[in-house]
């Protein structure tokens, strides 16, 4: 049963990376929402796990993206869909049907779907027709594959801390942080693929979410998204003279950064209040 | 900064041997006591001749990108090498990283003593027919601290 949240872990991962890929509106817009229905799933998978007392991790294999074609991808993630449809009995007989019935769709319209020449991969580095200096242009990419890995990281983060607290007060803000997380992981993901270097996040060590001392891990967190803010600041001073709208972006996504520490702030003051 | 180029963004994209090795023989833990980065050394080793052969490595980097790329490299360096060449990478390594910025240093500092920890704690087992994984901690020197830790991180 674990591998069957290791299988969907890896698709749902693919097929986020394939909605990146994709220029055309109508393939993007499908691929993203399947990639929604897919993390979705993997919760589904690791309810029934907890449920179970089944142990658990997030490990799972390096997954190859790097295609020249749109048909390669989503080809593959059809075959992941066949491969994790030959488990799903291991489930409970609601989750596996409905998961049954969202694979016969998904795959419906994946094998429809128009191909596309894929650039994400070219490493040209161009973003839009922002013209970049090198030096902004090196910031810009090593931002992107930090704080891509760094949203990945605090999904899975979020994400365990919320399928292991009763705590509906929590449950809200992890929830909350889970979501803001994805959005800059999509925004992130899409830039990378605009600019030829997208790739997928790094495994994530458990020590990482599997966290022991929860005010600890908090505190530290409320640290680093300090240091996140600190950071898209600089990008925003190092771009701002080539591409205001470039600077606007990163200084919008450093004002989000507030709400993440306040909300930290209040699950700080939860756990100690109430020892949980 | 450091300058991005094709091989950079490859390292950055997909690093080469990241992930764990289930069946390790070894595992050596490099960590920087200031901020708790750490990377994580898996090894299979084999015997050949009189000196033991780094068969397959892997690495895990609780870390930043920086770290990641160091482990890149050096990993797919030490990858094939016996204990003998790998204790030479591990000093080059580190002479290199005299004329390098700290912060930067740190990063495959900790690749090269978590690599060495992995090895020491190879050949402690050898010795004493028991699995230990080692944590070596980080210092602008060749010489890492060393502290013992026999149950954690143990297969």
């Amino acid at each position: 049963m674990k591998n069957i949240l290791v299988k969907t872990h890896e698709a749902w991962l693919v097929t986020l990376m394939a909605s990146f890929m994709a220029k055309d509106c109508e393939s993007k817009r499908a691929l993203n929402d399947f990639s929604d229905i897919l993390f979705r799933h993997f919760t589904w998978i690791e309810r029934e796990l907890i449920k179970n007392g089944i142990e658990y991790d997030y490990n799972r294999d390096q997954i190859p993206i790097k295609v020249d074609r749109l048909k390669v991808i989503t080809n593959n993630i059809i075959e992941r869909l066949n491969a994790i449809e030959l488990m799903l009995p291991q489930l409970s007989s609601e989750l596996s049907f409905r998961m049954s019935k969202d694979f016969d769709y998904i795959k419906f319209v994946l094998s429809k779907m128009p191909d596309e020449e894929v650039s994400a991969f070219n490493a040209s580095r161009k973003y839009k027709d922002y013209n970049l200096t090198q030096e902004a242009t090196d910031a810009l990419t090593l931002f992107l594959f930090e704080e891509s890995y760094k949203e990945y990281e605090l999904i899975m983060i979020y994400n365990y801390l919320k399928a292991h607290s009763n705590d509906d007060f929590l449950n809200k803000i992890f929830q909350i942080l889970v979501d803001e997380s994805f959005f800059h992981l999509k925004s992130f993901g899409e830039m990378m693929a605009q600019m030829g270097i997208l790739g997928v996040p790094r495994v994530i060590h458990k020590s990482l979410y599997q966290v022991e001392d929860v005010v600890q891990f908090l505190k530290d967190g409320i640290e680093e998204e300090l240091a996140a803010k600190e950071q898209c600041k600089e990008l925003s001073d190092a771009v701002a003279k080539d591409s205001e709208d470039l600077a606007k972006f990163f200084d919008f996504i450093n004002y989000q950064e507030n709400y993440h520490i306040e909300l930290m702030k209040d699950a700080l003051k939860h756990y100690e209040s109430k020892g949980v | 900064m450091i300058s991005v180029d094709e091989e950079l963004i490859s390292h950055m994209s997909n690093p080469n041997n990241y992930g764990r090795l289930e069946e390790a023989d070894s595992i050596g833990i490099g960590e920087n006591p200031q901020n708790g980065e750490k990377v994580i050394i898996y090894l299979e080793v084999v015997k050949k001749d009189n000196d033991y052969f780094i068969q397959n490595i892997a690495f895990e980097a609780i870390a930043c990108m920086t770290t990641v790329v160091a482990g890149s490299i050096i990993t797919n360096e030490a990858k094939g090498i016996t204990f003998s060449k790998a204790e030479e990478l591990i000093a080059v390594t580190l002479g290199m990283l005299e004329h390098v910025e700290p912060e930067q240093a740190a990063c495959s500092e900790m690749v090269a003593v978590a690599l060495k920890a992995a090895m020491d704690g190879f050949l402690r087992s050898i010795k004493s027919g028991k699995k230990e994984t080692l944590i070596y901690k980080i210092e602008q020197s060749c010489s890492p601290e060393l502290e013992f830790n026999a149950n954690k991180e143990q297969k």
